[in-house]
């Protein structure tokens, strides 16, 4: 699960207090390599992978094509036309992905579960495991393939859809050899669907604790509709090299019911972050191999409208985000010698009408989030990633406030997730080293330090926290097959 | 209504019609994505797939993935059945064309190696002149002080090569260099390459190397 905890939102707030109060963020679990996709195709990883879960150009052609190239065995049926009716691999392309993992804090936290007996959290936490995902990733028909993904995470003790990406894609071949790559995605996740690992869905940190402080800000494109929305988007990839897409997302809840009906819709007042009609969503990046080289440059934004909701009807004001973002990735894929870097800066513009209205934010603001790392591998086997990443933007009190309010209702002074000046701004460094005995198992050991933490380095929330106190050490042993 | 409701209605049908529009263009016999192709697709499926890594025309420019462009139809035909049968076993054999190659029909590969031998080549990369006297004079005459027959005996004057010897000139030098240290390790097991390669020091190879990627 990603780090970013958005709370950008909302008229009454507790929901995003509640996530992070939790130490968790219930946005984009990150996307994985799927050893069903080496079973379809006879590839090993490292075709479509550096070291997963990061593509490689083959890998970004292979999903842009629907995760259809297919050579095994196929159950077959023909018309009479010779119409083609079915075309169905004999191996379902299943797979498991599992992660286990120990977190600490470089400093305990408070234990608020008796307000009349305070004390401190213990410090370590085992999650085993963190996550067990059934995946449905390969073709489910000519042109029609998915990466479809079934969590169970040990912070919410449930199972729930992840990430998920249905596509159906077609090739056709223009004049001078050309290939132009087009396809449909249907997908849950803005830039899930993304081909690059520099856009938020599936980039780094590609794993991180969900037993870690999250900040308390993030902008919308960055994971925090994940899993909540429903889009589509049509995309086109010209020469391997262009590539341009277009969509638009529409509120999917999942587990949320009509309170007259009881049935699964419509959405009403319950929900919260209900996106106002359609989002649009947007891409454009260019890609230029040469060599063992690649290099992408593009960009890629959103607008939503979303009701607070939360207890307030689905009418009236809303509150506005408008996403605008840069990225690029290199990379260099020699047979010993693996680097890549990436990065992405996400501007949002903020008009908060609702959630002003209910005088829980300022009328605008901004928020502009930072990332940039690079990794190195030798051989596939052994290698790390050095990133930073920076949120900063307006103060705003309601938005990034000094009480938290937990889930029996009660307003707390704890400190922690909150932030005493009302600033969002959180910046730091994460390093990771990495070792894959198998291309399918990976052994992580991942430190992430804070030099500054919802709006401050020292005392950030007004109970004596520092950022640093925030610093994760996080063991993942990571496994898929 | 908002500009922004304006511009998602607008957007939703013109959504709605690529999708359908998709669908029509997806013929029903065209639908086989994977490395079935007939000969009659065989061209779109090196350019569409293969040519992913090989380039579209063959002429790859990522020295991990050979140059195949101008390559001997007959050569082509019988590696692509070595990595049908899994019998080259080096590890980018492994790794991407043993799964490649699985589904391919002797129809196809053939078409496919046709599509290749056909293509234009590219020219030579330039290197140090001294490097490639040196990689000449070895492909010529070979190393006989070391055993090294001449290259040229079976690849050709002009590294052209045949239906049984593959065509060198032009080819990446990382790729030939990787091909001689998988025949000094016999994973790529050809009796001939592996007594030449064995008496090769590493210099003699980069020169070589160098020499063929220099040729047009």
């Amino acid at each position: 699960m990603r780090l970013w905890c958005s709370s950008t939102l909302m008229g009454p707030a507790w929901p995003a207090r509640l996530c992070a109060l939790l130490l968790l963020c219930g946005a984009a679990a990150p996307a994985w390599a799927v050893p069903s996709f080496a079973r379809q195709t006879g590839l090993a990883c490292a075709a479509c992978h550096t070291v997963f879960p990061e593509l490689t150009h083959f890998g970004r052609v292979f999903k842009a094509n629907g995760y259809v190239l297919d050579n095994l065995q196929q159950v077959r049926a023909v018309s009479s036309k010779r119409q083609e009716l079915l075309d169905l691999a004999k191996t379902p392309a299943l797979s498991i992905m599992t992660q286990v993992s120990y977190t600490t804090l470089k400093t305990r936290l408070p234990d608020v579960s008796n307000p009349a007996a305070p004390g401190l959290t213990q410090n370590g936490t085992a999650g085993f495991p963190q996550q067990l995902s059934l995946f449905y990733a390969g073709k489910i028909a000519p042109h029609f393939g998915a990466f479809a993904q079934l969590t169970y995470a040990n912070d919410s003790g449930t199972i729930a859809i992840d990430n998920t990406d249905l596509r159906f894609a077609d090739m056709m071949i223009l004049p001078h050899k050309q290939s132009l790559i087009y396809g449909i995605s249907l997908n849950n996740n803005p830039t899930v669907q993304d081909l690059w690992n520099s856009t938020p869905a599936f980039g780094f940190p590609f794993a991180s604790s969900n037993a870690a402080v999250s900040p308390l800000a993030g902008t919308q494109i960055d994971g925090a509709l994940a899993q909540s929305v429903a889009g589509m988007s049509a995309y086109a990839f010209w020469k391997e090299s262009l590539y341009l897409e277009a969509g638009i997302y529409r509120s999917a809840k999942q587990g949320q019911t009509n309170v007259l009906t009881g049935a699964a819709g419509p959405l009403d007042g319950t929900a919260s972050n209900v996106i106002e009609g359609g989002a649009p969503y947007w891409r454009a990046a260019y890609e230029h191999n040469w060599g063992a080289n690649s290099l992408e440059v593009g960009m890629y934004g959103a607008e939503f409208k979303l009701f607070p909701g939360a207890g307030a009807p689905l009418q009236g004001p809303d509150n506005r985000f408008n996403d605008v973002a840069e990225d690029f990735q290199y990379q260099y894929v020699g047979e010993d010698h693996i680097l890549s870097v990436e990065g992405t800066r996400i501007h949002e513009k903020m008009s908060l009408a609702a959630s002003a209205a209910a005088g829980a934010s300022n009328a605008t603001d901004d928020l502009t989030t930072d990332r940039l790392w690079a990794t190195y591998y030798y051989r596939r086997e052994l290698g790390g990633t050095i990133g930073w990443f920076s949120t900063a933007g307006s103060t705003d009190s309601g938005l990034y406030p000094a009480t938290v309010t937990l889930p029996s209702g009660a307003v707390c002074a704890c400190g922690v997730v909150t932030s005493a000046n009302g600033s969002p701004d959180t910046k730091g460094l994460i390093g990771e080293v990495n070792y894959l005995p198998w291309l399918n198992v990976k052994l992580s050991l991942q430190y992430t330090h804070y030099t500054k933490f919802n709006g401050g380095s020292t005392n950030y929330d007004g109970f004596g926290r520092n950022a640093s106190d925030n610093d994760t050490v996080y063991l993942l042993l990571w496994f898929a097959y | 209504m908002s500009s922004i409701d304006r511009r998602t209605a607008r957007l939703a049908p013109l959504m709605a019609a690529t999708g359908a529009l998709a669908f029509v263009l997806a013929s029903p016999l065209d639908r086989a994505q994977g490395l079935t192709a007939t000969p009659l697709n065989a061209e779109d499926t090196a350019i569409g797939v293969c040519g992913t890594c090989h380039g579209p025309d063959g002429n790859s420019t990522n020295p991990m993935f050979p140059r195949l462009a101008g390559q001997h139809a007959g050569y082509i035909v019988r590696q692509l059945k070595f990595f049908k049968d899994q019998s080259r076993a080096d590890p980018y054999a492994i790794a991407y064309m043993w799964g490649m190659a699985s589904g391919l029909s002797d129809d196809t590969l053939e078409a496919l190696a046709q599509y290749y031998a056909r293509q234009k080549t590219g020219p030579g990369k330039s290197h140090d002149p001294a490097t490639i006297a040196r990689g000449r004079d070895i492909f010529e005459h070979g190393i006989p002080s070391q055993g090294v027959p001449a290259c040229a005996a079976c690849h050709g004057a002009d590294a052209l090569g045949s239906d049984m010897y593959p065509r060198l000139a032009g080819q990446h030098a990382e790729y030939i260099l990787k091909q001689l240290a998988s025949f000094q390790s016999n994973m790529r097991n050809i009796a001939v390459m592996h007594g030449v390669a064995q008496n090769l020091r590493k210099p003699e190879m980069q020169a070589v190397a160098d020499y063929l990627e220099s040729l047009p």
